[in-house]
């Protein structure tokens, strides 16, 4: 007894505990409501059955359903075009910046603060500015590109099934810009300064230092913001309703979107869930490249 | 307050006559009214509550995105209110499997509620399977506003009558160099498309279960004419009817097709002369429609009050006259006349919603409308945009519907 309550303090015990504590708050608010959209994509659901656990089993008739529906391709493809061109947007301009702000100059730091602006807002009020950005007959964007002589008549960014899946990416690049370049910074600045002093004094030019010293001893980051792009990025939901409600004819419908269609406006619960177990997968091979990521983490 | 009430009132009772005290009754009622000013259910609820004092109203304010998904919720955990008020596309839903109490018998010995007064549409979209589920709350239809500054600048002598006719005058009233389209609408992707676009269907003799006929196909390409001519902006694929009816009030676009609630905003914003006319039909004289929108009351089965619950929309119903000074809502029946609103173009607009609401039909009913109208905006979004012939996306629609609907 003596022995276990001084574990319990100041030892093996203690460890345990607080493990445990963590672990009951995980299993209780992701593990379960995770087993239970599991569940509930082979069940029939409707609104009877919408309190219980034990209901029909059906099987994969829900997700031969999903899979079977016209739009389930265009779905699938609008999702890959999202998630990777946001990213690599993101991760572009966002490396782009912090390797900018790396230079140090009058008010660098200041505007480098400014930039968290856009990250801090709410995805809807992005959402909402972006909309009136992006009108068509009398969008701001629309104004500037005219006048700059870029295009002869307005872009309907909206409503034309061939941008308006670019119209969302655009504002999903500048809201995860700055997390983007915040990150990228913080990997820029644990990079030794005396690495880049050796190079310099061996005559490696620019080019060759950013090749050779920044982007390895990089690596482990870039693998953490390049999997955190691509969380964040499939859990991108608020823009979609603000800007082009998946529109036009699912035009800009991605998965988490359609998730959230079945299950809250078409009341479809099932097929709701079995749109996000699907999208389970693509961030199961996320969450594995991130954890082995930074558990091959390097600082030199 | 009303505790201490209704505990002297039984005190004196039991002293006077040794009566048994009034079993105190709660009715939960549940609606989108009173978020931000006075509304009807929020309104007459506590009216009906300071009324009666053997019955306290539970009143909740549900937004509405939330409101459906709440119920359902509710009714799935045995915790649903007693009434609720939900827009009349999502009723049958309700009423199809049993949620709703019938109340046609209870309807039936009404001194207050008489059915036939109600307008074909609304109260067919209560209707379940030849039974009464609920009562129409009010309602709202759509038509086509006209500007008649416009009209007359291009020497328009009166509001199209055709389809045809439509697409003519879009084309003298398009004015790209000032900004002018010819019509706005909106075929959005959502419930709003489906409203607009439903009653052009059924103009043409089809119905929300039979979407791909010659006359459905010929709506879709009257769409896409003023769309691919650009008589109307191709952002009407994304401008629900508020803000689609806004660029109609600033002059930006020559007529528009939306519903009552505009008519305060318009009455203000608008600075020309406008009017309103009944939906052009497909040929002259031909089967007119309209949408219908509005809300509906239910009592849920679950009620253990259906007694008082049914008294309580007695005195709503009681009170549809008040519907449209106090609410500036539509009451959806014939045998209450609007009074003057002594805004002139208001009035004669109001005039020509009461004769379109004769034509105006429910959206189903259907246990699955949800899934049906996406079939159905989906539709009209792939032909709108190019994606497939109008025929093809009425093709696939149909067949979605098939298999929803039987």
């Amino acid at each position: 007894m003596q022995k276990l309550v001084s574990s319990l303090r100041d030892g093996v015990g203690f460890d345990l505990l607080l493990v445990g504590a963590a672990m009951v708050f995980l299993v209780a608010l992701a593990g379960l409501p995770l087993l239970y959209n599991i569940l509930m994509s082979f069940q029939q659901v409707d609104m009877f059955t919408l309190g219980t656990f034990v209901r029909p089993f059906v099987g994969f008739a829900n997700y031969v359903a999903v899979i079977t529906q016209p739009e389930f391709w265009l779905v699938t493809r609008n999702t890959f075009v999202f998630v990777i061109a946001s990213i690599a947007g993101q991760f572009t301009l966002g490396f782009a910046l912090a390797l900018f702000f790396t230079l140090r100059f009058p008010g660098g730091a200041t505007i480098r603060g400014l930039f968290l602006v856009s990250w801090v807002m709410p995805g809807l009020v992005v959402g909402a500015i972006w909309s009136w950005i992006l009108a068509g007959d009398f969008g701001v964007l629309n104004a500037i590109l005219t006048r700059l002589g870029i295009i002869d008549a307005n872009i309907f960014w909206k409503s034309d099934p061939a941008v308006s899946l670019w119209a969302v990416i655009i504002a999903n690049i500048w809201l995860g810009l700055a997390f983007n370049m915040l990150l990228l910074s913080v990997g820029l600045a644990s990079i030794p300064r005396d690495l880049y002093e050796a190079a310099e004094l061996d005559g490696a030019n620019a080019p060759q230092r950013f090749w050779t010293i920044t982007l390895p001893m990089m690596r482990s980051t870039i693998g953490a913001v390049l999997s955190l792009g691509l969380i964040g990025t499939l859990q991108q939901f608020d823009l979609f309703p603000a800007i082009t409600e998946g529109g036009p004819a699912n035009s800009s419908t991605v998965a988490q979107f359609w998730a959230w269609q079945m299950s809250f406006k078409l009341y479809d619960f099932a097929r709701g869930a079995t749109v996000s177990v699907l999208m389970l997968l693509l961030v199961l091979v996320a969450s594995i490249v991130y954890v082995h990521s930074t558990r091959n983490e390097v600082r030199g | 307050m009303k505790l201490i009430k209704l505990g002297l009132l039984a005190g004196v009772a039991t002293g006077l006559f040794a009566m048994p005290a009034m079993a105190q009754v709660t009715l939960k009622i549940w609606s989108i009214d009173g978020a931000n000013s006075p509304g009807v259910s929020d309104t007459l609820s506590k009216e009906f509550d300071d009324a009666n004092d053997d019955i306290t109203v539970d009143y909740r304010i549900v937004p509405f995105d939330d409101l459906v998904n709440e119920a359902l919720r509710a009714f799935a955990t045995g915790q649903a209110p007693d009434i609720i008020s939900v827009d009349n596309p999502d009723f049958a839903m309700f009423s199809s499997r049993g949620a709703f109490l019938d109340i046609t018998d209870r309807v039936k010995n009404s001194s207050v509620i008489k059915t036939d007064a109600y307008f074909a549409g609304p109260l067919n979209s209560v209707t379940w399977d030849g039974k009464l589920f609920g009562l129409p709350k009010y309602t709202d239809t759509i038509a086509l506003f006209y500007n008649k500054d416009l009209f007359k600048k291009a020497g328009i002598a009166e509001p199209p009558k055709t389809w045809d006719e439509l697409l003519a005058d879009a084309r003298k009233l398009n004015d790209p160099a000032n900004k002018v389209y010819g019509i706005t609408f909106s075929a959005r992707a959502g419930e709003e498309g489906t409203f607009q676009f439903l009653p052009w269907i059924q103009m043409s003799g089809g119905s929300f279960k039979d979407v791909n006929g010659p006359g459905a196909v010929h709506a879709l390409e009257v769409w896409k004419t003023m769309i691919d001519e650009k008589l109307a902006s191709q952002d009407v694929l994304s401008l629900g009817q508020w803000d689609s009816t806004g660029t109609f009030n600033s002059g930006n676009a020559a007529m528009a097709i939306s519903g009552p609630w505009e008519l305060n905003r318009m009455s203000t914003d608008a600075k020309f002369d406008w009017g309103v006319a009944l939906l052009p039909t497909e040929t002259e004289g031909g089967t007119r429609s309209s949408a219908l929108g509005g809300f509906n009351y239910g009592i849920f089965s679950s009620t253990k009050h259906p007694d008082e619950a049914f008294r309580a929309l007695e005195y709503f119903v009681s009170q549809d006259n008040r519907l449209f000074p106090e609410f500036s809502s539509l009451p959806a029946r014939g045998d209450i006349a609007l009074p003057e609103t002594g805004v002139a173009l208001k009035d004669a607009a109001l005039k020509v919603f009461q004769e379109q609401l004769k034509y105006a039909q429910p959206r189903g009913p259907h246990p699955d409308w949800q899934k049906i109208s996406k079939a159905i905006y989906d539709a009209m979004q792939a032909a709108l945009t190019g994606q497939m012939s109008p025929k093809d996306a009425l093709d696939q629609a149909q067949a979605t519907i098939t298999g929803i609907a039987g």
